[in-house]
């Protein structure tokens, strides 16, 4: 499959991602301070007026804020009425699958300049809240009632995972540790630190010392959360919103002499629950949607040069590394402890820190994925730069996998 | 077997009965648990019940020790998927396992009808 007309990404912001920074703040600021960001970075200057369509990810803005009918309320708060605003639920995936509608409606023709965003203001709820409503992304019938949550879910696949591979969660601590050492590079980052740093400042209150990262995991400040997984194998609760401006490739240079061109797109679904899927060590959504985006954009996983994946838990990364075809089966946490994935490895992933440090308000991941993929192939990331990178690619998955959006980018 | 519909609410009355029922493709023969009106493996929408006898292997699992709101009184509880023996998988409770590492993939385990108020629900013990 290939588009019928080019896209591209001509502006992008974000708020920082966090758990305190925006308490005083709703959804629709934090939508609005990411789409003047947005607006603002576009090289030849855009105004929010220039926009034809919003297309908005939110998962669960009803359960966080009482709020549904999100994507009018933010078209209406940023002054775009009467234009056309839909709201995208994919669960985690909502402004990953977002991003390809706002693509694919471009491509159809029906609209030159697109907003695509996403928002979730999460930290109004306690972590019990919060996790009963991220259940909710789950089978509720079949599978929450036998008790699972996301963590659970994400832990079960983990187990299986090792079982068949003999991976551990020794190799889960490196995705760990390489995430929280990017996100300490990144301003938007929810965490800023080095797990080091963190494990000094925890111990220091309970008089406990940590000679390094490991030891600190292993330690009872380090709880577990769904066996095997532990707080540090969790992204974090975080509020925030991300927005992107696309435009048809065509009128692009009106708005920037360097935009970056979504090459390839592919989304797909599977199975909501685990125990109706054949496999529980790979996610088949991810591997049909990059293969959809590979084909389109005419390059394979090895062609990519930096990618953004779903990390909402560190066995996540794992998987999608070798769904996405970096690594073979069985080997991604492998290749995480030899540094291949680092910032200066031959297969950087998450430059920006990932869900795991950059933190993950849920109806906005998709687009800061996109976000990043915008500075990192303009070489505008700065301090989590990966030197030389041509080709990006974003991989946003919904719940335990129900739904994958891949986009592959190129300059 | 019964001429009910495939519906969540026909296999909780099963459940109320101590028998675990899913739907049987007539054309490929795939088991669907729980029962489904529509075969995912052919497409099929001829179908029959099914009785399963309860006794399976995990496939995966967890111990959850930050629960939902509703289980709070049981944590740490363990929960996974479940092969029957016949085929089809189903998640569930794991009864009687606190300790992470009690168990394992590939632990054998059956069924366990627990009745909670005008349900049953559907839990596993390890054998």
């Amino acid at each position: 499959m290939r588009l019928s007309r080019g896209v591209a990404v001509v502006g992008a912001g974000m708020t920082r991602f966090h758990h305190k920074l925006h308490a005083g703040k709703t959804s629709r600021e934090l939508f609005v301070e990411a789409a003047r960001e947005a607006a603002g970075s576009v090289d030849s200057g855009c105004e929010l007026g220039d926009v034809e369509a919003l297309f908005v990810g939110n998962f669960s803005s009803d359960a966080f804020e009482h709020q549904a009918h999100t994507a009018p309320l933010m078209a209406d708060w940023l002054g775009l009425c009467p234009r056309a605003a839909t709201r995208v639920e994919d669960a985690c995936a909502s402004s990953g699958v977002a991003v390809n509608m706002g693509a694919l409606a471009i491509a159809s023709g029906a609209y030159d300049v697109v907003l695509v965003g996403g928002v979730e203001k999460m930290r109004n709820l306690t972590t019990e809240g919060v996790t009963d409503t991220l259940a909710m992304a789950a089978d509720d019938i079949y599978e929450v009632s036998a008790g699972f949550t996301f963590p659970g879910l994400y832990a079960s696949l983990a187990t299986a995972h090792f079982a068949r591979y003999g991976s551990s969660w020794e190799q889960l601590a490196a995705i760990a540790i390489k995430n929280h050492h990017n996100g300490a590079l990144n301003p938007k980052a929810h965490f800023q630190s080095e797990i080091m740093e963190t494990a000094r400042r925890r111990g220091e209150r309970r008089g406990m010392v940590f000679s390094d990262e490991m030891e600190f995991l292993r330690s009872s400040l380090n709880p577990v959360i769904a066996y095997p997984l532990r707080l540090f194998d969790c992204c974090p609760v975080s509020d925030g919103a991300a927005v992107v401006i696309l435009s048809a490739a065509e009128v692009s240079k009106r708005f920037t002499d360097t935009p970056v061109y979504i090459s390839g797109l592919g989304q797909a679904s599977d199975a909501m629950s685990l125990h109706d899927r054949a496999d529980l060590t790979t996610l088949r959504a991810t591997r049909v949607a990059a293969e959809q985006a590979y084909g389109m954009a005419g390059v394979s996983a090895d062609d990519i040069d930096v990618a953004d994946v779903h990390d909402c838990f560190t066995i996540a990364e794992v998987m999608a590394t070798e769904d996405l075809g970096f690594f073979p089966r069985g080997e991604g946490g492998r290749a995480a402890v030899e540094g291949r994935t680092a910032l200066d490895g031959d297969r950087p992933v998450n430059p920006d820190g990932g869900l795991k440090a950059k933190g993950h308000p849920v109806g906005a991941t998709g687009a800061a994925m996109t976000y990043e993929m915008f500075l990192q192939l303009r070489g505008e990331a700065g301090r989590h730069q990966v030197e030389g990178a041509e080709v990006g690619l974003t991989h946003n998955v919904g719940a335990s996998g129900g739904t994958v959006a891949v986009q592959v980018y190129g300059r | 077997m019964s001429e009910s519909e495939f519906t969540v609410e026909a296999f909780r009355d099963f459940l109320v009965e101590g028998r675990i029922m899913g739907s049987r493709c007539k054309g490929c023969g795939a088991i669907s648990l729980p029962p489904r009106p529509i075969c995912t493996q052919c497409g099929g929408q001829d179908l029959e019940w099914v009785e399963l006898e309860g006794k399976g292997t995990v496939r995966a699992y967890t111990v959850i020790h930050v629960p939902l709101t509703r289980m709070r009184d049981r944590c740490p509880y363990a929960c996974g998927v479940v092969e029957f023996d016949e085929g089809p998988r189903i998640s569930g409770l794991i009864l009687g396992v606190s300790e992470d590492e009690e168990m394992a993939v590939g632990s054998r385990v059956e069924v366990e009808f627990v009745k909670e108020g005008e349900r049953t629900a559907l839990y596993f013990r390890l054998v």
